[in-house]
Order: structure tokens, then C-alpha cells, then sequence
């Protein structure tokens, strides 16, 4: 036996190790490890588990909440949220992830230490939920990154959040720190950030993407309709102020220049400028304000469509202004040297659309990247996902088997390539900004240095990037960027039924919900002529106002936090806000996703508790509860040196810049479209429009703790006021394929951040032809820049804040 | 002259205010070891607001919605079948459904014809957004909205696609979430087999005159 080696048989090895294994190898050293070192270890990890100060989306606020005084996330060791990756150990993904976004996150994941934890938050998060066909969402963050654990639900309530952290700590509880990641030999594991491409380029499968072909058969994409009729005179069906203002313009910008159509007026788009200028400057037209713009993809033409509305003359008849443009090449020219708040709309048209408007000044992608392949708004631009022109999808009932949308395409993901498209060798285009060539103020001999401020930062209100030049710490100018949270809720919202678009809308500003759904259902109702029923009308009041007053509260907590005053202020604030969600809770079933409004009234009448709480909520408490608020900042040194003469908007600019809700009527504007064009019953209800002429962030401040006391008057009516008879707020009918008649609508409702606007256009079927969201988050951005300009860094924080944007609106 | 800071103190005071109340108010909570279960905060709350998940949790309304599941006749505890369960595989779930997360095969009988019963039924919970339009307009009273929140799972490939034995609870257990709902549900089925055995009996003594 050479070496001393001793031979054996099989069954002789494993009996030998099996008492090699009990006496030799259980050293001392491993029970130390399993009776002192782990648990010590992992009492240590699970009990300061710091999440990372990060939210996408909807789940995010309900993740603040979590972290508010009702839930406190503290209880856990687990309240100090960290707005730096490195001092960060959990990585709460809380809402959407979409294409746009994702390298960021991935970036974050990267630079954060280890031992690093992941909780996918919400039906998103974990699988691209509810938003998944869209084109600009990812199928789940564990595509990416390693997940620890999930929650469903959509958004997980605080306490299921609470229940992850516990699954969390459980699972860490479990850990030995003999094979955990972190302590294995080797270089650290870094996840290769993904490269926006022509669509997303998850590096790690470059050779699939190149090996891979297109499917054999796609689905056939929706059908066109044809644009309605021009009709020379009102014999043809023209309203009669259309044919009007359309013989006016021939007049001044050319005969043939503009022909009415309907209830609308058809313009040339080369003289578009012309036409609008025309329309704003004479003074008994007077259409100043540019409240909606967006188009239309038809059969033979792309019909760009504008709402205009007169603030300066209130007495005039709102006009919409067409222009179509050539479906092979479409042009039209710029309106903002007219309107600037065309701006962004115009970008937004030209993303999606592909609609290229002459003149404009900063004509580029605003919600997908630069380099993204195709216009997805037209209808022939189907989605890796796509399924079927319309829901409801065959392949759900009857024979519905379970299958991914990830098994019926080639790459088992939500993206699409080029045909031929070779990752290795795509270089990602650059981003292009305004040019800034002024010279530096301060007179200082310093380079003006460009800073991004987002799309992951606190103060930014979710995933929204400003870009700003700095000359010293003075902004010389500052573009937003946005699309971090594109969640192609218009796509999907023309694919889905009438009814579908309820739960969506929930989804738009998240914190509103009941006010999305208030002015969704108004539009559509307006479409098929349904009126509700009293008893329904009142309790949509009611919902709409306490939707107020919780936007409002959060938005005041949050300004507070913007300026430094951390946390204190917005968990006073939350706490309110709770009070009123469990209100929603009672009636709707859910305290954010409330999709409680239907056509032709409510999804299910009042719980019987509910308007003695109501009542008391809005007779006692809220009213002490804004006092205190009001008590506590008004008249604050801090505050007022802060927020005095900072971010002015003054009158005509804040009209101009189509700018909506507080920051107009901060602005010294009174224009409130629940009186400029009272909807649902509230021309009932004695309130006042409070308008402050200064313009800066203390005058929307103000403006917002005003507004909160008039939706209380509103309240104490509307409670004192509801018709008793039970039962006759939901519809008659409950219909869940209603059609409407064909035709188009532009319906509006002043929600607590401006002017929400449906723009539908329905083709008689089941669902619309043409959905369109006028979202005053986004809109009121427009105004951003003029607002900062000249200000610190600090003020920009503060300045966003008081406009108050939400990012399931800007980007919806 | 103006004093500045004045203002300050007096919103200071305001926090230490509500830092007293959490003591004053809440005392005895504050330190007694006794948790309330389920809890429902009223308007006149004050001082400490937290409610000690998971020792203590909110009472949750009873319209409270996560995940659909699917009803059967029978107690907490019982397994489902074909002939307790509600469901008719009539699809219009699946048709209300918003992001279309509702799968449904139509069963078959042994001679290859459709009966009005599931074979399969699946709801994939990571497209789910909890809107409850499929429950609200199922005319069987067979799907509903859950109250089960504490979900957290540490894969979700195979728990997060719910198939037809996971969809299924008990009426038992449906009444105990949501007594109002089923209180009302009961007293209409109830009316409706009257009305339906007074129209037999009234049919019966039309052919008996005949």
C-alpha cells in the first residue's frame, strides 16, 4: 500500500465518512458559527436593515406611509431610510419599472454594499403588473436583479409591506455566514448596467439578441377609421360658431386657409402660427389659454388637435383648432411662439406620434430616450407583448390556459429590435440639451457646470429628472427630463374596454384617484348622455373634495420636506391623509386604488358609517387639523425666507404656459374649471377661488391651505345636503361592455393639481378609438425653467414642490 | 423691531405639544403590555397613532380588496368540487378584467360537451391589480375580493399563479370577511328560490285546472 493509502470498497467510503463527519469534521469552530456567530450575525443584519430612499411609483407613497407615524417602520429597525446607495442594505423596488429607468436602478443596486436585500414591492415591481403589455415596462426587476422577496398586490397596503420585512427577516434569520454571497471567495458580483437601445439591451444577452428573428406571425394590429368630415357649412352638420371662426380665418390668414369640421375648425398646419395667433391676439376671441394638445393617428392623416379656452374672456365658447398632417411625412408648424405651453405637448406628439413641428425650439423625445425605435402611439406600433387589437383577448376564456406574455415571444422578454440589429456594435446616442451662452452673472471667473438632479433623488417627487447649468450655485438654465415612469397608460387605455379604464385611472396621479375617476367618468357619461343619480352626484362631490384635502395635506407635508424641515411636518400631514384613506377604504375597498366611480353613478353606495365619520372628520377634526398646520408654518421665519419672492410665475406667463390649479391661481389667476365650467353638481355649493397675485412658492402655499378650508365648506354642505334614499347611487344597469356613440369629447375637471382633461374620440365600439389624458402634473412643468432661473439649488427643491407634480401624471 | 424667531418657537411648541400627548393621552396604552388585536382608529384619535403591527392590526373594512378568489358551498376546511362550487365558467371575469390576468378552460363532460362548470380557472396575481371589477360584476356571487394581505412570498414562479384548488375558499370563510355582503347576498337568493318555487306552484295549479 503505497503512501500509507488505504483502498476501499464503496459502501466502506460512505460509512467512513459518515464517522469522519461526525467526529472529525464538526470542529468547534462550526458550533461556534451555528450557536454564536449566526444568530448574533443575523440579529445584528435583520433588526438595521436600512432601506434605500427610493420609490417609483404608486407603491412608493404607500411605502412613505410605512415609514409615517400610523405604521412606523421603525418598530423594525428599519426607519432609516437612505437617500445614498452606499449606506444603504435594502432596496425597496416600489412601483413600476420601465425601460427608461432601469439602468439607474440597476446602477443603484450596484453601488450599494454588501450584504444587499431586495424586496420587489407590488404587482409591477415583480412582474410589470398591470402595465405589463406596455412598451416601456419591464417584466420585473428580478430580471435583473436578485429578489429576495415579493408582494403582491396592487399597491401592497403598509401593513403587507410591513408583513415583507418580516418574511425578510425571517429569510435573513436563516442566513450562515458560511454560504452567504458575500463572504465567497472571488470578485463581487456586478450586475452589468442595461444600454437603452432601440429598445432595452440587456448587455448579458447580447448573443441571444443577435441570434434571434423576428416571429413568423404577429397578430393583426388595430384598424383605422377614417377622420371625420370636413363640413363647408352648417347645412352639413358644422356648429355654427365653427363655421364662424373658420370664415373669420380665411379672412386673415388666407382663403382655404381653415374649414369648419363638426364642432372644430380645420387649419392648414403650415399656417397653423398664423391661425393662432390670430385666435389669441383679436380681442373678442381672445383664446389665450392652450388648455389641451395632442393628435389623433387616422387613416389618411394625423389630426393634431388643440383646445383652446379664453382666460381673459370668460364669456367665450371654447374652440378646438385641427390641423392634419400628412400621414408619409407629417409636419405641421410650432405653436410655442404662440402658446408656449405647447411645449412639452408638442414633444409629446412628436415621441409618440412622430409628428415633427417646425420652429419649435427643443424638438426632441420627452417620454421615451432618443435612439428608442418607432412612434408607439401609432396604431400600427404593436408592442413585443401585443395580444390582440382590443380587449377582450381570446385567448382568455373558454380555452384560457395560463401562459406568460413572456412564453409567446422569442426573446421570453418585453422588448423588440430592428431586424439584423447587432447589440455589439450599437453605440447609445448621446443626450442632446439647449446650449446655454450666457455669461456668467456673479461675474465670478468660474465654468458653468451641469448638474442632473434625479431621476433618483428625495426632493424630486419620484422619478424625475431636472437638468441643470449652474454658474456658481445660480440656475442659468434647467430642462426637465422625464419618462421614468412612462407606463403607456394611453396605449393600454385604447385597447381596454370603457369600463377598464375605471382602475387605470386610479393610476394616473395616485395620490387623486377618486378625482381621475370623477373626471374619466364625466367625459364618457358627457359621450353616451348618462346623467347619475342625485344621491350618486353628491357622494362623487364628496369623494372628489376629500380627495382635495389628502393631495393637499401631502403636498404642504412635502413642500415642508423639500425645504428641510424633515419629516415633521408631512407625518402631521400623513396622519390626516390616514383618516380620510380609511374612509375611501370603507366605500371603495382600497385606500388608493379607490376605482369607485362608474357611468351613471358610483361602483356601490355609502357603508352606513361613513357619513357619520365623514361628517365628524370634516366638522372636528380636519378643520383644527389645518389650523395646526397653518399655526405651525404661515408665519414661520424659515418658511417665509424660503419661500418669499422665490420661483415667481407672474399672471401673463403662468396663463401662457397653459399652467393649471394652484400654481394659476397663485399666480393672481381666479380660473377654476369647477366654476369656469361647473361639471357633476357644483354649481350648487357656495365656495370661493382663492387667487393671490404674488406668484411664488408662499403664494401656492397659501394658495392650497386656502383651498383646503373652501373643500370643507363644500364638504359640510354636501353632507349636510345628500339625499337619504339608499341604494340609488349605483347605476341601473351594470354593463361591462357599454358602447359609446361615436364622436369626440373633450371633458375636463379641476383636480387638486390643475386641469385633468379626457380627450376621447370613439368610434361606436366598445372601447375608444383615441384616449388621451391632459395631465396638469406635466403640463405645469412647461413653466418650470422660467420659474427657477436666477435661483439656487436649494430653491429648485422647493420651487417643484410648490408646483406639486405627481409621476404617474407627468408620465402616465 | 421685529423679534425674529418668535414664530419658530411657537410651531416648536406645537411638536412638543403632540410629543406630550403621545405620553399624557396614550399612558395607559403607552404601558400596558396589553395590544388591542384588530384596531380601528377613530376621528378623535390623538397621542401615539401607531397601531404594533403585527401584534396589534388595523380592522379592515369590509370592502377591503387584495386577491380575487373563487367561492364554494361548504365550511372552512372542506376541499372544493364540481358540485359546491359557484362558478359557471360564464367568463365575464375574464372579460371585465382590466390587465386580462383571468384564465378559464370551459369543462367538458364525458361525451366532449361544454357544461357550465371550470376546469380550470387561474389568476396570475403579478398581473392582478385588485381593481375587484370581477368580482362586482359576476352574476353568480362566485368570485370575490379577499381580505388575506399578508402575501410576501420568496419566489413567485410557481406561488404567485393562483389555479383553481388555491382560488377556492369556503362560504364559511367569505361570510366571516364580509357578514354585510353575504347577509344581503343570502336574503336575495333566499327570495329568489321563493319566488322561483311560487311561480312552480302557481304553474302546477294552471296545468291542474287545465
Amino acid at each position: 500500500m503505497a503512501g500509507g493509502k488505504i483502498l476501499l470498497n464503496p459502501t466502506e467510503e460512505s460509512v467512513l465518512e459518515q464517522e469522519v463527519r461526525r467526529h472529525v469534521l464538526i470542529t468547534p469552530w462550526d458550533k461556534l458559527i451555528d450557536l454564536v456567530v449566526d444568530p448574533v450575525y443575523n440579529w445584528g443584519r435583520r433588526n438595521s436593515l436600512w432601506p434605500l430612499q427610493f420609490g417609483l411609483a404608486c407603491c412608493a407613497i404607500e411605502m412613505i406611509c410605512t415609514a409615517a407615524s400610523r405604521y412606523d417602520i421603525a418598530r423594525f429597525g428599519a426607519e432609516l431610510f437612505r437617500a445614498s446607495p452606499r449606506q444603504a442594505d435594502l432596496m425597496i423596488v416600489s412601483g413600476t419599472v420601465t425601460k427608461k429607468m432601469v439602468p439607474m436602478i440597476v446602477r443603484l443596486y450596484d453601488q450599494m454594499p454588501e450584504p444587499k436585500y431586495v424586496i420587489s414591492m407590488g404587482a409591477c415591481a415583480t412582474a410589470g403588473g398591470p402595465f405589463k403589455e406596455g412598451y416601456n415596462v419591464v417584466s420585473g426587476i428580478d430580471k435583473f436583479l436578485p429578489v429576495d422577496v415579493y408582494i403582491a398586490g396592487c399597491p401592497p397596503t403598509p401593513q403587507a409591506l410591513l408583513h415583507a420585512l418580516i418574511t425578510l427577516q425571517e429569510k435573513i434569520s436563516r442566513q450562515s455566514v458560511r454560504d452567504v454571497r458575500w463572504y465567497k471567495p472571488g470578485p463581487a458580483h456586478e450586475i452589468p448596467v442595461p444600454v437603452l437601445g432601440p429598445d432595452l439591451i440587456d448587455v448579458r444577452r447580447t448573443d441571444e439578441i443577435r441570434a434571434c428573428v423576428a416571429p413568423v406571425s404577429t397578430p393583426a394590429p388595430p384598424a383605422f377609421i377614417a377622420a371625420p368630415k370636413l363640413t363647408a357649412a352648417a347645412a352639413d352638420g358644422a356648429s355654427v360658431r365653427a363655421v364662424e371662426v373658420a370664415s373669420r380665418l380665411n379672412e386673415a390668414i388666407g382663403a382655404g386657409g381653415a374649414v369648419p369640421s363638426g364642432q372644430s375648425v380645420v387649419v392648414d398646419p403650415e399656417l397653423l402660427d398664423k391661425a393662432g395667433r390670430y385666435l389669441k391676439l383679436q380681442p373678442d376671441l381672445n383664446y389665450d389659454y392652450l388648455a389641451n394638445l395632442t393628435c389623433v393617428d387616422y387613416q389618411d392623416c394625423y389630426e393634431l388637435v388643440y383646445h383652446l379656452y379664453s382666460i381673459g374672456r370668460p364669456s367665450s365658447d371654447p374652440l378646438c383648432l385641427k390641423a392634419r398632417a400628412d400621414k408619409r411625412n407629417p409636419h405641421a408648424i410650432s405653436l410655442t411662439g404662440v402658446w408656449p405651453g405647447a411645449d412639452l405637448q408638442e414633444r409629446e406628439v412628436w415621441d409618440l406620434y412622430g409628428v415633427r413641428f417646425h420652429g419649435h425650439p427643443n424638438l426632441k423625445r420627452v417620454l421615451m430616450w432618443e435612439g428608442f425605435e418607432g412612434h408607439p402611439m401609432r396604431r400600427d406600433y404593436l408592442e413585443p407583448y401585443y395580444e390582440a387589437a382590443g380587449k377582450i383577448f381570446p385567448s382568455r376564456w373558454k380555452e384560457g390556459r395560463h401562459q406568460r406574455a413572456e412564453e409567446r415571444v422569442p426573446l421570453g422578454d418585453n422588448v423588440k429590435y430592428p431586424p439584423g440589429f447587432d447589440p455589439s456594435a450599437y453605440r447609445p446616442q448621446p443626450e442632446l440639451f439647449k446650449p446655454v451662452t450666457s455669461k456668467s452673472v456673479d461675474r465670478l471667473k468660474t465654468d458653468m457646470i451641469a448638474v442632473n438632479l434625479g431621476p433618483q433623488h428625495p426632493s424630486t417627487h419620484g422619478v424625475f429628472r431636472m437638468r441643470v447649468v449652474l454658474d456658481g450655485e445660480r440656475i442659468r438654465a434647467l430642462e426637465p427630463v422625464m419618462g421614468y415612469m412612462h407606463r403607456n397608460h394611453e396605449k393600454i387605455g385604447e385597447r381596454n374596454t370603457y369600463i377598464m379604464n375605471f382602475p387605470y385611472t386610479d393610476r394616473l396621479d395616485y395620490i387623486c384617484s377618486m378625482s381621475n375617476n370623477l373626471g374619466y367618468a364625466v367625459t364618457v357619461e358627457k359621450m353616451m348622455g348618462v346623467k347619475p343619480s342625485e344621491r350618486a352626484e353628491y357622494i362623487r362631490v364628496i369623494m372628489a373634495e376629500l380627495t382635495r384635502l389628502v393631495n393637499h395635506f401631502w403636498s404642504i407635508g412635502f413642500l415642508l420636506n423639500d425645504l428641510g424641515a424633515f419629516f415633521t411636518p408631512a407625518l402631521y400631514a400623513i396622519e390626516e391623509r390616514e383618516l380620510i384613506l380609511d374612509l375611501f377604504e370603507m366605500a371603495a375597498g382600497s385606500r388608493m386604488m379607490c376605482n369607485y366611480m362608474r357611468f351613471g353613478g358610483v361602483a356601490a353606495d355609502l357603508p352606513e358609517e361613513f357619513l357619520p365619520m365623514a361628517d365628524r372628520l370634516v366638522r372636528e377634526r380636519l378643520p383644527r387639523a389645518i389650523e395646526t398646520l397653518d399655526g405651525y408654518l404661515t408665519r414661520n421665519d424659515i418658511l417665509l425666507d424660503r419661500c418669499k419672492g422665490v420661483g415667481i410665475l407672474p399672471k401673463d406667463a403662468a396663463v401662457a404656459f397653459s399652467a393649471a390649479g394652484p400654481v394659476l391661481r397663485g399666480s393672481g389667476v381666479a380660473y377654476d374649471v369647477r366654476r369656469a365650467e361647473p361639471y357633476s353638481i357644483y354649481d350648487r355649493f357656495k365656495f370661493d377661488i382663492p387667487s393671490l397675485p404674488d406668484g411664488d412658492v408662499y403664494a401656492r402655499y397659501r394658495i392650497r391651505i386656502a383651498e383646503m378650508r373652501e373643500s370643507l365648506k363644500i364638504l359640510q354642505q354636501a353632507i349636510r345636503e345628500i339625499p337619504s334614499a339608499a341604494g340609488e347611487a349605483e347605476p341601473a344597469k351594470k354593463l361591462w361592455n357599454i358602447r359609446v356613440p361615436a364622436g369626440e369629447y373633450y371633458g375636463r375637471v379641476e383636480n387638486p393639481k390643475g386641469e385633468l382633461g379626457f380627450y376621447i374620440v370613439s368610434d361606436g365600439t366598445d372601447h375608444p378609438y383615441r384616449y388621451h389624458v391632459r395631465a396638469p402634473s406635466f403640463i405645469n412643468l412647461t413653466a418650470l425653467e422660467l420659474m427657477c432661473k436666477g435661483h439656487l439649488v436649494a430653491d429648485v427643491v422647493a420651487i417643484l414642490g410648490s408646483i406639486d407634480i405627481v409621476l404617474g401624471e407627468t408620465d402616465r | 423691531m421685529k423679534i425674529y424667531g418668535l414664530e419658530l418657537i411657537r410651531g416648536l411648541g406645537i411638536t412638543m405639544g403632540r410629543f406630550i400627548t403621545t405620553y399624557t393621552v396614550g399612558f395607559r396604552r403607552t404601558f400596558s403590555n396589553r395590544l388591542r388585536g384588530h384596531v380601528r382608529q377613530d376621528v378623535s384619535q390623538k397621542g401615539i397613532f401607531t397601531v404594533q403591527y403585527p401584534e396589534e392590526r388595523l380592522q379592515l373594512p369590509e370592502r377591503f380588496r387584495v386577491l380575487p378568489v373563487l367561492i364554494f358551498d361548504g365550511k372552512e376546511g372542506e376541499r372544493w368540487s364540481q358540485e359546491t362550487e359557484r362558478c359557471t365558467a360564464c367568463g365575464i371575469c375574464a372579460k371585465v378584467c382590466p390587465p386580462q390576468c383571468i384564465w378559464i378552460v370551459q369543462g367538458k363532460d364525458a361525451s366532449g360537451k361544454a357544461v357550465p362548470k371550470a376546469s380550470e380557472f387561474t389568476i396570475d396575481t403579478d398581473v392582478c391589480m385588485n381593481c375587484g371589477l370581477c368580482a362586482e360584476f359576476c352574476p353568480f356571487d362566485a368570485i370575490k375580493m379577499d381580505h388575506r394581505f399578508e402575501i410576501a412570498t420568496e419566489e413567485r414562479w410557481v406561488s404567485h399563479i393562483h389555479d383553481i384548488d388555491k382560488l377556492h375558499v369556503s362560504t364559511e370563510y367569505y361570510a366571516k370577511t364580509h357578514p354585510k355582503a353575504w347577509a344581503k347576498e343570502e336574503a336575495k337568493r333566499h327570495a329568489e328560490a321563493q319566488r322561483k318555487a311560487a311561480a312552480a306552484a302557481a304553474a302546477k295549479n294552471v296545468e291542474k285546472k287545465a
